[in-house]
């Protein structure tokens, strides 16, 4: 399989504060990434980067060969593009109610006709189960609903990975499940993924890969099974003693 | 950073500085040939100065009439030219001489050494004496100079009267105002105790004022100073000697005492007769209809303006941001009155053919773009910045994110504050009154001029303001309520 998305020496600093450390990694196509760690390891700061909604202070990304570094602002959106990000906290436009939400892009970006657009909305919408909220504007949808909207309007671009931020962290305990659920459906299908998470369950069942992050750098890495059973470092025996207990 | 925004700043103060001297002079006398060439005669006046000008209603229309007027009819028919009348404060009369926005000055103005060094006059085509107006209670108290020891004399701006009452009246506190309306109110409720005016105007103030009383109270005037003349641009002689040509036949005919006179003496008591307020309705409805015009274009101007601004406040290049910071901070550290008069008399001199009304919107809208600037800059700044990542993502250009999910939400949270600035701008653009914009405020004053009466079309005026205000608070709290169910 080629490499989808490959970092190398990637560094971020804000300030003197040096967030990320000569990271060197890659992700193949149809890979499920799982970046686990502690708060405040970098693990955002590093998924933010591989769009580039952070510039690398230090390094390079590649996406299906091409630096997204130090190419112009058009070149950056064509390749974003190609890259969907559910974050943390929605982020949904809430001017616009769900079907609006997911159909922008497609509109204004990828310039397809609106019969079109809306088709494929409604599709993504029954793919997350939420047909019947189409009408409905993001502010009156519970936090599960509206992440499933996120994780449509990313998907609404027919993006080669999606990169996942925490997407269950704003969640109720309830609704955490619901999410997770179309998250496995998505990764079933092939999808490439990078998804930092903290929930350890879903790290396990889905991932193809672990990669678990500590003072901004990736200390470990291996399939899940290896991982949480005999991790390697002591930082990662420690993260999973915590977690665990 | 610091030193790039001082620089941006002293370049701003240059350029306001050498504007208003970019113009060139003509080399050669050709005035009257200029004035002939664009067939029309611009005449600047204060029309509230009856019997020399003010305005009547004729057939429904409003028209500026008296003595100067009529000279000025005259004088425009002797070079074979029409006459075009523009009505504004007296003491922005030689400011707008200067500036070329009229081509002469007919305002009863007394050819003082002072005035000369500035502006070339006529001969003198009418002397009046210098009387005062006062309250026909004190007329006991007041006779001449003397009696009116400590007590507080109230005079036009710039006018000939005000400089006797400050030369002659040492031991007095003297009241400016521009509007002679103005300063009669103020001697009828006594804020002043004497207004000195001209024999012909105070007289017509009594006639028109059972409680007033005109009194000569023997100002020492050098004759030379008394007399009223035509005001041309320095240099301008061609037009001098034409007019004096003018002058002179109208002295040899007497036709100042024999008609011109009697036509403003019979317009006074026309106006006079016609003191209800109803009988003023058009004018109002003209004052509001300008305000409205202003109001509205400024509010789209500035508004637009105010937009690009507040993109520029927030973009990433310095320049860009200086730039924008440096004029709203400019513009809202200086007020807007001097602002309408700097478009209008120091832009208008570049730009000779610059209406007052446009000038009026320009200085508006400008100022109106950096308060306007600053509320959509905060609504920007309101927007998370999630919103603008998760647009990011999606591929979408800054341009797009701006246009499609940030402007709509921010419109949408500052809309209160905007509506507030363009009530504001409902008030503020009042001010454009004083370079003779025919707005409401300057339609008041006419009013005032037309019936004598000082308060009441006052509080018309407020009327009318308020409920043009209130009108619109209503409108734009039935769009918040709507937007706030999107």
């Amino acid at each position: 399989m080629p490499n989808l998305i490959e970092v190398q020496n990637l560094g971020k600093s804000f300030g003197d504060n040096e967030v990320l450390k000569n990271i060197n990694e890659s992700v193949k196509k149809g890979q499920v990434i799982c970046v686990i760690g502690p708060s405040g390891s970098g693990k955002s700061t590093f998924l933010r980067c591989l769009n580039v909604l952070e510039t690398p202070s230090t390094g390079k990304v590649l996406f299906e060969g091409n630096s997204l570094t130090g190419i112009s602002e058009s070149e950056l959106n064509n390749l974003r593009e190609k890259m969907g990000m559910v974050f943390q906290s929605f982020n949904l436009f809430p001017n616009m109610n769900v079907i609006e939400n997911i159909k922008l892009a497609p509109l204004r970006v990828k310039k397809i006709s609106d019969t079109e657009a809306t088709q494929r909305a409604k599709e993504l919408l029954e793919r997350v189960g939420l047909a019947d909220k189409a009408e409905q504007y993001p502010q009156s949808l519970s936090g599960g609903q509206q992440q499933r909207v996120a994780i449509a309007r990313a998907l609404a671009m027919n993006p080669e990975v999606m990169l996942f931020d925490e997407p269950t962290s704003a969640l109720d305990p309830e609704m955490v499940g619901e999410v997770l659920k179309v998250m496995q459906d998505l990764a079933e299908s092939g999808m490439t993924m990078v998804v930092v998470t903290h929930e350890m369950g879903f790290a396990k069942e889905v991932a193809d890969e672990i990669w678990f992050m500590a003072d901004g750098s990736i200390q470990e890495k291996g399939t899940p099974e290896t991982f949480f059973k005999t991790p390697k470092t002591e930082r990662a025996q420690d993260f999973l003693s915590k977690i665990l207990n | 950073m610091k030193k790039n925004k001082f620089f941006l700043f002293i370049i701003i103060f240059l350029l306001a500085l050498i504007i208003p001297f970019t113009h060139v002079k003509a080399a050669s006398d050709n005035y009257l040939q200029k004035v002939k060439d664009k067939g029309t005669l611009v005449v600047g006046t204060s029309a509230d100065y009856p019997p020399y000008e003010f305005t009547a209603k004729e057939n429904g229309k409003t028209k500026y009439v008296g003595l100067d007027i009529s000279i000025a009819e005259r004088f425009a028919k002797d070079i074979g030219v029409k006459l075009k009348i523009r009505n504004m404060n007296f003491d922005s009369l030689l400011v707008a001489l200067e500036t070329h926005k009229i081509d002469m000055v007919i305002a009863g103005m007394n050819p003082t050494p002072e005035r000369k060094t500035s502006v070339a006059f006529s001969k003198i085509y009418y002397t009046g004496n210098q009387y005062m107006l006062i309250n026909k209670s004190d007329a006991a108290r007041f006779k001449k100079i003397k009696d009116f020891k400590g007590q507080t004399i109230g005079a036009q701006t710039g006018s000939l009267q005000y400089s006797l009452v400050k030369q002659q009246m040492k031991g007095n506190d003297v009241k400016g105002l521009a509007k002679l309306n103005d300063l009669v109110i103020a001697l009828q409720s006594h804020k002043v105790n004497a207004v000195a005016m001209e024999e012909a105007t105070a007289k017509a103030f009594a006639e028109n004022n059972r409680n007033l009383k005109v009194i000569n109270p023997g100002f020492d005037i050098d004759a030379s100073q008394t007399g009223s003349a035509i005001g041309f641009s320095k240099g301008a002689d061609s037009l001098v000697t034409a007019a004096n040509k003018t002058i002179d036949e109208i002295k040899k005919d007497n036709l100042i005492n024999k008609k011109y006179i009697p036509a403003a003496a019979k317009n006074m008591t026309a106006n006079s007769k016609k003191k209800s307020m109803m009988n003023y309705w058009t004018y109002f409805a003209k004052g509001i209809e300008y305000t409205l015009i202003i109001t509205v274009v400024s509010v789209f101007f500035g508004f637009v303006l105010g937009t690009l601004f507040a993109l520029m406040r927030l973009s990433r290049s310095k320049f860009v941001h200086g730039l924008a910071v440096s004029y709203i901070e400019f513009v809202r550290g200086t007020p807007l009155m001097v602002q309408v008069m700097f478009v209008y008399f120091g832009v208008g001199a570049v730009i000779q053919s610059l209406p007052a009304l446009v000038a009026g919107i320009i200085a508006v809208s400008l100022n109106s773009a950096a308060y306007v600037a600053e509320v959509i800059r905060s609504g920007i700044e309101s927007i998370p910045s999630g919103q603008t990542e998760a647009s990011r993502s999606l591929g979408m250009s800054q341009k797009e994110t701006y246009r499609y999910i940030i402007i709509p939400q921010a419109l949408k949270n500052i809309w209160p504050a905007l509506g507030n600035e363009f009530v504001t701008l409902i008030k503020e653009s009042s001010i454009v009154s004083i370079i003779g914009v025919t707005d409401l405020m300057y339609q008041m004053q006419l009013v005032q001029s037309a019936t004598y009466k000082g308060v009441i079309p006052i509080f018309i005026t407020m009327v009318i303001y308020f409920l043009m205000t209130f009108g619109l608070s209503k409108v734009l709290g039935y769009f918040e309520g709507k937007m706030k169910h999107a």
